[in-house]
């Protein structure tokens, strides 16, 4: 079975260059430009993690998450979220919202994957 | 290969994001300090950071990282911008612009300029916090936040190891592990990734019966006898996203009795514990014994090991739950950008392409349906053909962008080069939504860059002279762009002296460029300082002046089949007003035919048709409507042999302001023209700016009208004042 | 989580279908329960349409094997899919959980 990964970032390239690390290790990938792109993406299909960045336009990684916390077909999905060191608060938000992995920005694709790894089961 | 692809996007996301930054920044040096421009320029350092470090470029990486520590406190408000910090944060800005362009030539390896990189890291030092002033180039590692809280072996005295060989872990995870979205079967699962579980024993003591359980609460426990060569720091890494909230106990391969006595005494149930250690082959019966009295013992001491083992508490909820409501800045501003998606050139390009060969196929189509005179078929031709003009359209809008992508560097460029002047300038951008062919874009941009250097240097005079002048101190140079019937316009003006036409006619005569007998029009005159060589500023500045640019400025515009003037009045001002074709790619021609060569005028250019034959015209003068027309005959242009029997037509063309006349034998109507670019080998023609395929397959050339009309025109001129040869360069192609 | 459910001889025979996961947990722990207290003595619970299972699935059978106990009831789990031995296998549960395991020769 597939393994489906829903990718939130701003930066195309980021989710380009983490999209094709992810498809090399075979997972199957859903891209969002922002937190609102990405609530329209949680349409009922299945995630089996969920990576966003914080700091994004529109509508950024925590409030995103919150959101989808609420979503019954999401609420349990684990999440990954992307940030830097100056990101205290925005991570004592996040854990408040459910947030447990963290993968600290900048990070090389290998970092990202094993993280992914550890949560998402073969 | 795929790589490949992706580090192209990060050069070129870099490159908008860090315009986005330069902007941003120097809106807050015009409208203030604003917390979404801040924002703005701290995601784009932020991002560039993020997308760089995907690839390890550490240069980039550790140098936006300093610069992201700087806005992180601008930010939060512990330093405050103001003008010098702009002027550094600019700075780092074309640095970093510098580094990204490394990437793009692949020398990431070097760094740019190590110099000015330490200048510019100094200053930011300036701004952080003295202790960890410079934060290491962090290529790359996990985030928890919680402390490295690992039991150490080597202090603990008093007692040997154990006899196993194994790794022991002892995992009790927080109630709420799987309501987080944290699977530990997934974690032991990558568990197996390091080394062998030789024993696992599921803790179910919590368990509730099932009419008591919360499905959703972790209930599982587990103890592991782990055999591995990975260290400490790896194995316990695989619980890095739990650690904080659960109790992950980790006792490496011979650990000290007392350690497992910690264990035990954390326990509800030693006991059980220290039977689940015994069947797994952590501890011997003996040890377990040994372990059970000594822990016996401590009990009676002072507080025993458990100090080391650090007992994890859930860390209470921030209680940070206002900034919810926060996000909805600028939506509307921002809404609109996303509703675009990246589309490499390339595959535009060869959509355009397959469009171009469609409409050739599709005007050869129309050919035969016309010669087969089968009404439906036409018909049917004639609807195909409609549909592909549109598609046509649709696709040429494709790879239209606004020029704005142009003109938003000015700003910066303004700013920088009006400090260095001394000069106060005000940059005034209208019409940047104009849009025009991307490929043309690009080129635009250096064509402008003279210019506007030139209006800067040249054109505004210093803050004295303009208030003896009874100007503003402050010296206007607007950038604008319009369409107008087929063209884009870009036009940049400054309210500065003038052009003073007799020095320029003085230089030029000085320079051989023409004879003092000569009368020229203002626009003739204006028009000697893109020759090659031709420089009137008295002083050369190091911006400009050297008398390199505006013959170069009007050959990059030539070459996309353009036109620049100069329209400028003494005293009040100058606008060098640059004329483009919207695309280099399609164009509606009309068809002409002298002799048996079938030319193409571009239609948007042609005025009207009318018969020669009816007109008074002599000395390639014709008078339609009591006006004087300078015409050329293309026969004569292109050394046809004449024809017999021709009744000659006038096809009446304009551009920019002026008009002339074809002479042609014969007109066939309107077409749409796939502009194949010539050959080198037809570089130095001047008077044709293309070739296309017709329906039937033959080749037809594409008139260079804009060239045609401006010699043409200048032809009449001269044989007005009597000059048979051509005063400026390019006339000779003209054999009259 | 579908479950179909089939009455033969006094015993109730369940079949799960899906994700036995966090997801399904709440829903599915109220059907078992009902389920439970609905068969007179025994239950078999069909596993071979199982495709992913997670702690909280795991958890949820160790659960209802405790509560049949409770209630002098028994429960068995067959017909286990691959991701169900997966999990057993792992967390070392078969003598725990005591049904027989049908270990496919491929592993």
């Amino acid at each position: 079975m597939g393994k489906t990964i829903l990718i939130v970032d701003d930066s195309f390239s980021m989710r380009q260059t983490v999209g094709i690390a992810l498809k090399g290790a075979g997972y199957d990938v859903v891209e969002a430009a922002d937190g609102k792109d990405a609530l329209t993406k949680l349409d009922g299909r299945k995630y089996n993690l969920i990576i966003s960045d914080v700091n994004m336009p529109n509508m950024d990684g925590i409030s995103f998450v919150k959101a989808a916390k609420l979503l019954p077909n999401y609420k349990f999905t684990p999440i990954i979220m992307l940030t830097t060191e100056g990101d205290e608060t925005k991570k004592q938000e996040g854990k408040a919202a459910g947030v447990r992995a963290w993968v600290l920005k900048p990070f090389q694709p290998p970092v990202l994957l094993d993280a992914v790894s550890k949560l998402v089961m073969p | 290969m795929d790589m490949d692809m992706a580090r192209d996007a990060l050069v070129q996301e870099s490159r908008e994001l860090l315009a986005a930054m330069e902007n941003a920044l120097l809106e807050i040096e015009t409208d203030g300090v604003s917390s979404e421009a801040i924002n703005a320029i701290f995601r784009a350092a932020h991002t560039i950071k993020g997308s760089a470090g995907l690839f390890a470029f550490d240069r980039i990486v550790s140098f936006t990282h300093i610069v992201e520590s700087v806005l992180d406190r601008v930010r939060t408000g512990k330093v405050q911008i103001d003008d010098a910090m702009l002027s550094l944060l600019l700075n780092c800005g074309d640095y970093i612009g510098a580094l990204v362009d490394a990437i793009q030539n692949r020398t990431e390896d070097t760094e740019p300029d190590a110099d000015r990189r330490a200048v510019l890291e100094k200053l930011l030092g300036a701004h952080l916090e003295p202790a960890p002033a410079v934060a290491e180039p962090t290529a790359s590692s996990l985030a928890t936040t919680a402390p490295d809280h690992g039991p150490g072996t080597e202090h603990i005295e008093g007692s040997g190891g154990v006899d196993s060989d194994n790794w022991h872990l002892s995992l009790r995870f927080s109630p709420d592990v799987l309501r987080n979205g944290l699977d530990p079967l997934s974690f032991l699962h990558y568990l197996t990734s390091l080394g062998r579980i030789v024993y696992l024993h599921t803790v179910v003591d919590t368990l509730p019966a099932l009419s008591q359980m919360d499905a959703e609460t972790g209930y599982l426990g587990f103890e592991i006898d782990f055999e591995s060569d990975a260290d400490r720091a790896k194995i316990e890494s695989v619980f890095d996203f739990v650690r904080e909230d659960s109790q992950i106990r980790i006792l490496p391969p011979h650990s000290k009795i007392d350690e497992y006595i910690a264990l035990i005494a954390l326990m509800p149930e030693p006991g059980r514990l220290g039977d689940i250690l015994v069947r797994g082959g952590a501890l011997t019966e003996v040890e377990l014994a040994q372990a059970l009295d000594q822990q016996h013992d401590q009990q009676i001491g002072q507080k025993p090991l458990g100090a080391m083992l650090v007992e994890q508490q859930v860390v209470p909820e921030a209680v940070v739950s206002a900034a919810l409501n926060r996000q909805k800045q600028s939506e509307d501003k921002k809404a609109h950008e996303q509703k675009f998606i990246k589309v490499e050139v390339s595959k535009l390009d060869q959509l355009i392409d397959l469009v171009g060969e469609l409409v050739i196929a599709g005007a050869g189509a129309n050919l035969i349906a016309n010669r087969k005179k089968d009404a439906q078929f036409e018909e049917a031709a004639q609807s195909i053909s409609v549909l592909v003009e549109h598609i046509r359209d649709a696709a040429l809008t494709l790879r239209m962008v606004p020029i704005g992508e142009v003109f938003q560097r000015f700003p910066r460029v303004v700013r920088d080069i009006s400090r260095e002047l001394g000069k106060e300038i005000e940059l005034i951008v209208t019409g940047a939504e104009t849009e025009l062919d991307k490929s043309m874009v690009e080129k635009l941009a250096d064509p402008l860059m003279h210019i506007v250097r030139n209006s800067m240097d040249h054109g505004i005079e210093g803050t004295e002279a303009r208030v003896l002048a009874g100007k503003s101190p402050t010296g206007m140079l607007r950038l604008n762009a319009y369409h107008e019937s087929g063209s884009i316009v870009i036009e940049v003006s400054d309210d500065g002296r003038g052009l003073n036409r007799e020095r320029i006619l003085a230089k030029a005569i000085e320079r051989g460029l023409v004879t003092p007998e000569q009368i020229l029009s203002d626009n003739d005159i204006f028009r000697l300082i893109f020759e090659a060589g031709f420089s009137t500023a008295e002083q050369v500045t190091n911006l400009s002046g050297r008398g390199v640019g505006m013959d170069v400025v009007k050959k990059n515009i030539e070459s996309l089949r353009g036109e620049v003037e100069i329209l400028s009045k003494e005293g009040q001002g100058t606008t060098t007003r640059i004329r483009l074709p919207l695309t280099l790619a399609i164009i509606d021609g009309f068809q002409v035919m002298v002799n048996d060569e079938v030319f193409v005028i571009p239609l948007d250019l042609v005025i009207e048709c009318v018969d020669l034959a009816g007109h008074d015209a002599r000395h390639n003068i014709v008078k339609l409507r009591g006006e004087p027309l300078p015409f050329v005959r293309l026969r004569e242009l292109f050394e046809l042999p004449s024809l017999e029997q021709s009744r000659e037509s006038l096809v009446v063309v304009q551009f920019g302001q002026q008009r002339a006349g074809l002479v042609v034998d014969r007109l066939l109507g309107e077409f749409q023209a796939v502009i194949k670019p010539l050959g080198s080998l037809f570089s130095g023609i001047r008077s044709i700016s293309g070739s296309t395929i017709l329906g039937d397959g033959r080749v037809a050339l594409i008139l260079d009208v804009p060239h045609l009309v401006q010699q043409t025109t200048q032809q009449q001129s001269l044989a007005q004042s009597g000059k048979s040869a051509g005063f400026l360069a390019h006339n000779k192609t003209v054999d009259l | 989580m579908p479950i179909t459910e089939q009455d033969r001889n006094g015993q109730l025979l369940l079949q799960l279908e899906g994700g036995l996961t966090i997801f399904q947990a709440s829903e599915l722990k109220d059907q078992l329960l009902q389920a439970l207290s609905r068969t007179g003595n025994q239950i078999e619970l069909d596993l071979s349409g199982v495709d992913e299972l997670d702690t909280a699935g795991v958890q949820l059978l160790l659960a209802l094997k405790q509560e049949a106990a409770n209630q002098q009831k028994s429960v068995s789990y067959s017909h286990h899919s691959p991701t169900v031995l997966a999990a057993i296998d792992l967390l070392n549960l078969a003598a725990t959980l005591g049904d027989p395991l049908l270990i496919p020769n491929a592993r």
